[in-house]
């Protein structure tokens, strides 16, 4: 079976993470994000993996060849030229997509975090014998989004609506597609929107499905969503008794501890943290909803809360890091400063506090 | 009469509780003359530097405080210092000027050569026994403590002009709107009895204008023709502006620091100045450590004997710590003046702030300010009984007392 993840982007949003990797390489819960995805796919059975990209190929195809001989999967890429929409890269790897066996395919939005129960769409997509299958979630606030019009007990979409006015349900696209290989015959290799196009086509025709997202969903394209979005995958982790999570006294709910790490004596660790290889995370700190990513140094007595310290960042002694703080790539925050919400690119040295959330260049 | 023909009164005034509001909220639950800075209450720096003049018999304290809230402050700095020092209070306003002449009788009861007058809210070196050289130099009826400011912030105080060669003052003006001089008046001053004389003088002058004068009713209202109770003497307008120029009065200058404490913004730099001060005066009564034995002290640090700091804490610069605080594990104080009973849990940040007696900082707290002294908002202010969670304060709360903050705060003054 083959998948197409949507890579895309520049993953501006997650800067100043994305001016260091590309962002299906940005860390999450101490693992690339893409490669979430393509342990689920794996996992159920797809040999093939298609990312479909539009910059920085090298630096992908360098992590991905490490990804193919631990996990046994074909990874390739297929690069826009242009931006092709979140359909238009269907096309451009069509010949990638289809093979004899005349099997659908997935496509995933490498932005989305979720339990991908793909072995159930698999079932879902057959008894329903449409032409195409997505997930939905249900979400609180349904008018920031795409909202998926659906006849409940079978699941057959009738419209979709972009960021509906008034209510008309509360269920959103959730990036997740099983497609039969007849939809790439719909589709132009040109700029084109999955979403306005080709789904509301195939909808008119009675051929799409929707199936409900059962557990969490999260697009942790952005700082905020990513933080909360950690905060769902420890708490899914936890809901499966993972022994993934670590427990003493100096944790407190779900926290993620890689085995390379080092964490010193009288720290207070946690809820919702997750702390990368390699990091020292010296005596009398306090971490909570953060992420801390490989190589960080933390040193005694600091305190960070709702933050993410990227890669090989250190933080000095009793500084005071929170409020959606950002630190870039080799980011160096010295002794006693407090950031509220900076956003400093990969780097520099901060020596005097930020007060305001801004962003340090 | 050999020793007594030299001996010397030094009177400080203290000022009251309806005045110097710009000190709240300290001053909600002290009189601002004992607020400790340095460790000591704010009186007691003025107290310490007459104490070294030699032939110092007597010291009096005169405010519009009640005299219960002075008693025990004035037995124990009696005993401490071995000086006399006794708390006097005004009835009624009389004015800079007056409120001496009102105790007269009292002040100069023992024939004293010299009455020193101080005002409680200056911060400075006093240099006392080098100005009283100069005075009997001088000659004349009255010496002046100045100091050179920045021209810009010169027309907040009394101006003054003096004659560079003889230090004659030749004159004095209140808060001009013009420029006048980059000298200023610190509020400082040593007089001979003859002031007395001045005193009544422009007293007797009152009495007699407000006698002869007849105006309109309607004149009357008019601000500009109040006039003033006959015993309501400023020194400033009524004895220096006048007598300037007539060979009464001199300056002289110091070089070292000089501050009005009137905020508690100004408190926590004034108690930075005497902090450096004690380096020189006092060495035994600043704190030392390196983290060994003892907590890692950094700079000027004042620790009341009685309190207790964990060896992995770091205080300082700038930090006076009062009685029976408990500063724990991981902490670090920075310029910051922590009252009686303070508790400060572990790895807790402080920096800019005043913590109010008996207040209780959280676990991994930060209490900071931007530390701009002057600024409304520069400093923290903490007053008794604040439970702070792990949380941070942004520039200059002040919080009234008997609080608890378990959010975040921001720049904002807490009822």
């Amino acid at each position: 079976m083959k998948a197409l993840i949507l890579v895309g982007g520049f993953g501006t949003r997650l800067r100043p993470l994305t001016l260091s990797v590309p962002k299906p390489l940005v860390d999450f819960a101490n693992k690339p994000m893409i490669l979430h995805q393509i342990e689920a796919l794996k996992a159920i059975g797809v040999t093939e993996v298609v990312l479909a990209i539009n910059y920085q190929p090298e630096v992908m195809l360098n992590f991905l060849k490490d990804f193919e001989a631990k996990l046994e999967i074909k990874i390739t890429c297929s690069q826009e030229t242009e931006p092709l929409g979140t359909a238009g890269p269907l096309a451009l790897a069509r010949d990638k997509l289809i093979d004899d066996s005349g099997e659908p395919f997935f496509v995933l939005n490498s932005d989305v975090i979720s339990e991908y129960p793909l072995k159930e769409m698999i079932a879902f997509h057959k008894s329903h014998g449409g032409e195409a299958s997505i997930m939905v979630t249900k979400v609180d606030e349904p008018s920031k989004y795409g909202v998926v019009v659906m006849e409940e007990s079978t699941g057959q979409v009738e419209r979709f609506v972009e960021k509906p006015k008034l209510f008309v349900g509360n269920k959103i696209n959730a990036g997740i597609y099983l497609l039969n290989p007849s939809v790439l015959d719909r589709i132009e290799l040109r700029p084109t929107s999955i979403e306005k196009e080709v789904f509301p086509k195939i909808a008119s025709e009675k051929k799409l499905y929707a199936m409900v997202l059962p557990g969490f969903w999260m697009d942790i394209g952005q700082p905020r969503d990513y933080i909360t979005g950690l905060r769902l995958y420890l708490d899914s982790l936890r809901k499966k008794s993972s022994p993934k999570l670590a427990s003493g006294t100096h944790i407190i709910g779900n926290v993620l501890v890689d085995e390379s790490a080092k964490i010193g004596e009288g720290c207070l660790i946690g809820p919702d943290v997750a702390i990368g290889p390699g990091c020292v995370v010296e005596s009398g700190v306090r971490l909570s909803r953060c992420t801390v990513m490989r190589g960080v140094r933390i040193k005694k007595h600091a305190c960070i809360s709702s933050s993410i310290i990227g890669w090989h960042s250190t933080v000095g002694q009793w500084a005071r890091v929170e409020n959606m703080t950002i630190l870039g790539e080799d980011v160096h925050v010295g002794d006693e400063i407090y950031s509220n919400g900076g956003v400093v690119l990969p780097h520099k040295e901060i020596k005097s506090s930020i007060l305001k959330p801004e962003i340090v260049m | 009469m050999g020793s007594s023909e030299e001996s010397v009164v030094a009177v400080i005034m203290v000022g009251g509780p309806t005045k110097g509001t710009r000190f709240r909220p300290l001053s909600l639950n002290i009189p601002k003359p004992l607020f400790p800075l340095a460790g000591q209450p704010m009186v007691h720096h003025p107290i310490s530097a007459c104490k070294r003049i030699p032939n110092l018999a007597q010291i009096y304290l005169i405010g519009f405080y009640e005299e219960r809230e002075f008693a025990l402050f004035v037995s124990s700095i009696s005993n401490e210092l071995r000086v006399p020092v006794r708390y006097l209070k005004e009835d009624k306003p009389h004015g800079s000027a007056g409120g001496l002449y009102n105790f007269r009788d009292l002040i100069l009861e023992d024939n004293y050569s010299h009455i020193v007058l101080l005002n409680c809210d200056v911060c400075c070196s006093f240099p006392l026994p080098e100005m009283l050289e100069a005075h009997r130099s001088y000659g004349g009826m009255g010496t002046i403590l100045v100091n050179k400011v920045s021209p810009e912030s010169a027309n907040q105080f009394g101006a003054l002009v003096a004659d560079p060669v003889t230090n004659e003052l030749l004159h004095y003006t209140e808060k001009p709107e013009t420029f006048v001089s980059d000298r200023i008046n610190c509020g400082v001053y040593i007089f001979t009895p003859e002031i007395f004389t001045a005193i009544q003088g422009v007293s007797t002058q009152r009495k007699e204008r407000a006698t002869l004068r007849r105006v309109t009713s309607f004149e009357a209202l008019q601000p500009a023709n109040r006039s003033l109770p006959t015993d309501f003497v400023r020194l400033d307008q009524d004895i220096l502006s006048p007598l300037a120029g007539k060979k009464q009065f001199y300056v002289y200058e110091t070089r070292d620091f000089w501050e009005q404490i009137k905020t508690p913004g100004m408190s926590l730099k004034c108690s930075g100045l005497y902090l450096s001060q004690f380096r020189f005066t006092s060495p035994h009564l600043l704190a030392s450590g390196n983290g060994s034995k003892n907590a890692t002290i950094s700079g000027d640090v004042y620790i009341h004997p009685s309190s207790k700091v964990h060896p992995t804490a770091k205080i300082g610069p700038n930090v006076s710590i009062s009685a029976n605080a408990r500063i724990g594990a991981g902490a670090r104080l920075v310029s910051c003046i922590i009252l009686d009973d303070v508790e400060i849990k572990e790895n807790a940040v402080v920096i800019h702030a005043i913590v109010g007696w008996k207040s209780s900082i959280g676990r991994w707290s930060r209490v900071q300010a931007s530390g701009d002294y002057n600024a409304k908002l520069g400093v923290t202010i903490l007053v008794i009984i604040i439970k702070l969670m792990t949380f941070l304060y942004e520039p200059g709360e002040s919080v009234l007392p008997n609080k608890t903050l378990n959010v975040s705060v921001q720049d904002e003054i807490i009822l």
